[in-house]
């Protein structure tokens, strides 16, 4: 299935890397990222699909949450659904 | 204020060198003194060279009242000993290790003990000298890209480019280290920022909101009266529960809050490689290990039960190789743990706990007694004795051979549990995990997760500068303790007075014991019979005054006491049987009904046959 998220990440040197890096280490494909400034200079934020299942989703989020320089996870659909 | 903003200072005690000016080296090690750091471990170079002379200034400007320098920086032969070092004294302490390397070759010889230390969940604070930041990225001289390199198996990485955050960046690492789920935490410290003129201020952290709300989440979470009723109602309901410890009651220090919640409901303990000493092994109640090479009775118990309690454990592939198959029987099982993604990642559980382990357990402690639940367990107990003295490990004790097996219970004759214990990665860990006695957390030191041989005897040395005055092992392989050999002399020149074993079976046994199994004996490249290694000359070379090869049989108790009760650096080469195996093993893809207990330990079914199946989980 294919799914968006929403991450809000602090600026700082190597964390765009570190979230790259985490979905590829653990084999998940992003298909599609954007990554945007937000109203805080310090914080961007990145928009990811990708396709994976509900129990792999559910990893993905807590995997990325452990991330020091994340801000927030969120999954827009998931959340409307619900 | 943006995310790299210091946290409001909380705190009207102002630090005495508050406002004084200082270099940004100076402002490190400041911060490590402030955080009690008594023992660096690390070796020098170009890109770290300001660190190490404040490092000595501080030592010559704060002796000890002994004599003895505050912070003492012991040098390995290779930066992966100081990683190692720096792991084993925060395995052996529970405190945070502290390594300071250079760059380049410096910070990747620290990538191995990083990625052990966060896959064994470890807190470290690495700091690497980097390149000027006007260098970084122009293939400068020693320049690595450790931000990229460490982020990737590192809790966290900061590198430090704004001199500013310098101080309260090296502080958060501590906290960052040791909260949570602990972890390693790399601080890349570029040469110019070590060199820049900062004033001090004494306290203040990076802010880390995503981080830190997430955590007080977490530790902030209780068990409410709903779930303390699920969970009871479901053991009460069992006939056969067992609780699965990891870990995280070591890192937890939970094993005293385990201990009542076992006295109040009579659950049987089996415990993970990582979780040994967490529960008293000699405990009618302890079943020891369980897993691919874990005890007979634990692994059949495990099969048995109806009820599953997993603390800070994680269902890895040496514990539940098929998910599917692991604890077939049980319906119902609970995890608590501090890491959210670990629930239900392996297998789904029936009821968890996202939380500090300690309340979690004596919440549900204080709940069970205060609502008068007794588990009658009087049939489940006599299972349990049945299947540890039916199965109970055992060898052939009537070879003329040394066997490995002999040499641990020999030596376990002396420490009784009370001895620290290191190891390599193989078939010696795996002895020492089955036949040493485990009482209490913190006095076995071993490579779990990464399973990094090399492991042993830098983590003993660490171990020892935490524990000056106890007996601190390493069994070794001759393997192993090649890869960080180099480290016999820091013992010496530390005058240390580590043990070290090593079990020589002329080669890489565990890796023989698979293509036993599984390549039909084609021993590729295990076979060290041709090397040309004299260990004790090394030792002796090195500095062992104490240093002998054991040989025969007969002379293993006299040797092993006399080796034990030397109060130097000893250094003892037991000759073994290269063919003594270690068993039980439940093979990659088997359940463990399907375990082989080889010709010493009865089994209660036939196992299935191994065939020459490719190996992918070595
Ligand atoms: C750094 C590293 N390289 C390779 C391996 C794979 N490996 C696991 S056990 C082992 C053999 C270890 O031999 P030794 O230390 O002599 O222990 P033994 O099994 O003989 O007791 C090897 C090569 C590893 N675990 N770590
Ligand atoms: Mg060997």
């Amino acid at each position: 299935m294919n799914h968006t998220l929403s991450i809000l990440l602090q600026n700082e040197a190597g964390a765009l890397v570190r979230v790259a890096g985490l979905f590829a280490a653990r084999g998940y494909n992003i298909d599609t990222l954007t990554v945007a400034a937000t109203h805080d200079p310090a914080v961007s934020r990145l928009t990811l699909s990708l396709q994976c299942d509900e129990a792999a989703l559910g990893q993905i989020l807590q995997q990325t949450r452990k991330l020091v320089d994340v801000l927030q996870v969120a999954h827009p659909a998931a959340a409307l659904a619900a | 204020m943006n995310a790299q903003a210091l946290k409001a200072e909380t705190t009207t005690d102002r630090h005495p060198l508050a406002g004084q000016s200082m270099s940004g080296a100076e402002v490190i090690v400041q911060v490590l003194a402030d955080e009690g750091v008594g023992v660096l471990f690390g070796y020098s170079g170009g890109a770290i060279l300001p660190v190490y002379d404040a490092v000595f200034r501080h030592n010559a400007e704060h002796p000890r009242a002994d004599g003895g320098e505050a912070m003492p920086l012991v040098v390995p032969a290779n930066e992966q000993g100081a990683g190692f070092m720096a792991a084993g004294y925060a395995r052996a302490s529970g405190k945070v290790g502290v390594a300071i390397v250079t760059s380049g070759p410096g910070a990747t010889n620290m990538v191995t003990p990083v990625r052990d230390s966060m896959a064994d969940s470890i807190p470290l604070v690495v700091i690497c000298g980097q390149v000027g930041t006007a260098a970084i990225g122009s293939d400068a001289f020693q320049e690595a890209p450790v931000s990229n390199i460490m982020g990737a198996c590192a809790k966290h990485v900061f590198l430090v480019t704004d001199a500013s955050q310098l101080e309260a960046t090296v502080r958060t690492a501590f906290t960052l280290a040791r909260s949570g789920r602990p972890g390693p935490v790399v601080v890349d410290v570029p040469k110019d920022v070590q060199n820049a003129t900062l004033a001090w201020h004494g306290s203040g952290e990076l802010l880390l909101a995503g981080y830190r709300a997430r955590l007080r989440a977490v530790e902030q979470s209780a068990l409410g009266d709903a779930d303390c009723a699920a969970f009871f109602a479901a053991l009460m309901r069992a006939e056969r529960p067992l609780i699965y410890a990891g870990g995280g009651v070591i890192a937890a220090g939970a094993s005293a809050a385990l201990r009542a919640f076992v006295d109040a409901f009579g659950l049987p303990v089996t415990t993970t490689l990582m979780g040994l000493g967490g529960f008293d092994s000699t405990d009618p109640l302890a079943l020891h290990l369980l897993g691919m090479h874990g005890t007979a009775y634990a692994n059949y118990a495990v099969d048995d039960c109806d009820f599953v309690l997993a603390l800070g454990a994680r269902f890895d592939d040496r514990v539940a190789g098929v998910p599917d198959r692991f604890a077939p029987r049980a319906k119902f099982i609970a995890q608590v743990d501090i890491d959210p993604a670990e629930i239900g990642k392996v297998k789904a559980v029936d009821w968890h706990h996202v939380g500090p382990l300690v309340r979690a357990l004596e919440r549900l402690t204080a709940w069970g007694r205060a609502h008068g639940h007794q588990p009658r367990l009087a049939a489940w107990h006599a299972h349990v004795a049945k299947l540890k003295r039916v199965h109970a490990m055992n060898y052939d004790r009537a070879s003329a051979l040394i066997q490995p097996y002999a040499v641990i219970e020999a030596i376990n004759r002396h420490t009784r549990g009370n001895a620290i214990v290191s190891t390599g990665v193989g078939q010696h860990q795996m002895w020492a995990a089955q036949y040493f006695d485990f009482r209490a957390p913190r006095h076995w030191l071993t490579s779990g997760s990464m399973g990094t041989m090399g492991f042993g005897l830098p983590a003993a040395i660490g171990a020892q500068f935490a524990h000056r005055d106890k007996l601190v092992i390493d069994i070794d392989g001759d393997a192993s303790i090649r890869m960080n050999l180099g480290e016999l002399e820091t013992v010496t020149t530390y005058e240390l007075p580590v043990k070290v074993v090593v079990l020589n079976n002329v080669g890489d046994g565990m890796v023989r014991q698979w293509q036993k199994l599984y390549f039909k004996g084609r021993f590729a490249a295990s076979d060290k019979s041709l090397h040309r290694k004299d260990f004790v000359r090394a030792a002796q070379a090195d500095g062992f005054a104490w240093a002998q090869r054991l040989e025969r049989n007969e002379e293993l108790e006299a040797t092993v006491a006399a080796f034990l009760a030397y109060p130097g650096p000893a250094f003892l080469e037991v000759m073994i049987d290269p063919d003594a195996g270690v068993y039980p093993m439940v093979g990659p893809g088997a359940s463990y009904a399907q375990m082989i207990t080889g010709d010493f330990i009865p089994s209660r079914a036939a196992p299935a046959a191994p065939g020459d199946s490719p190996s992918h989980m070595f």
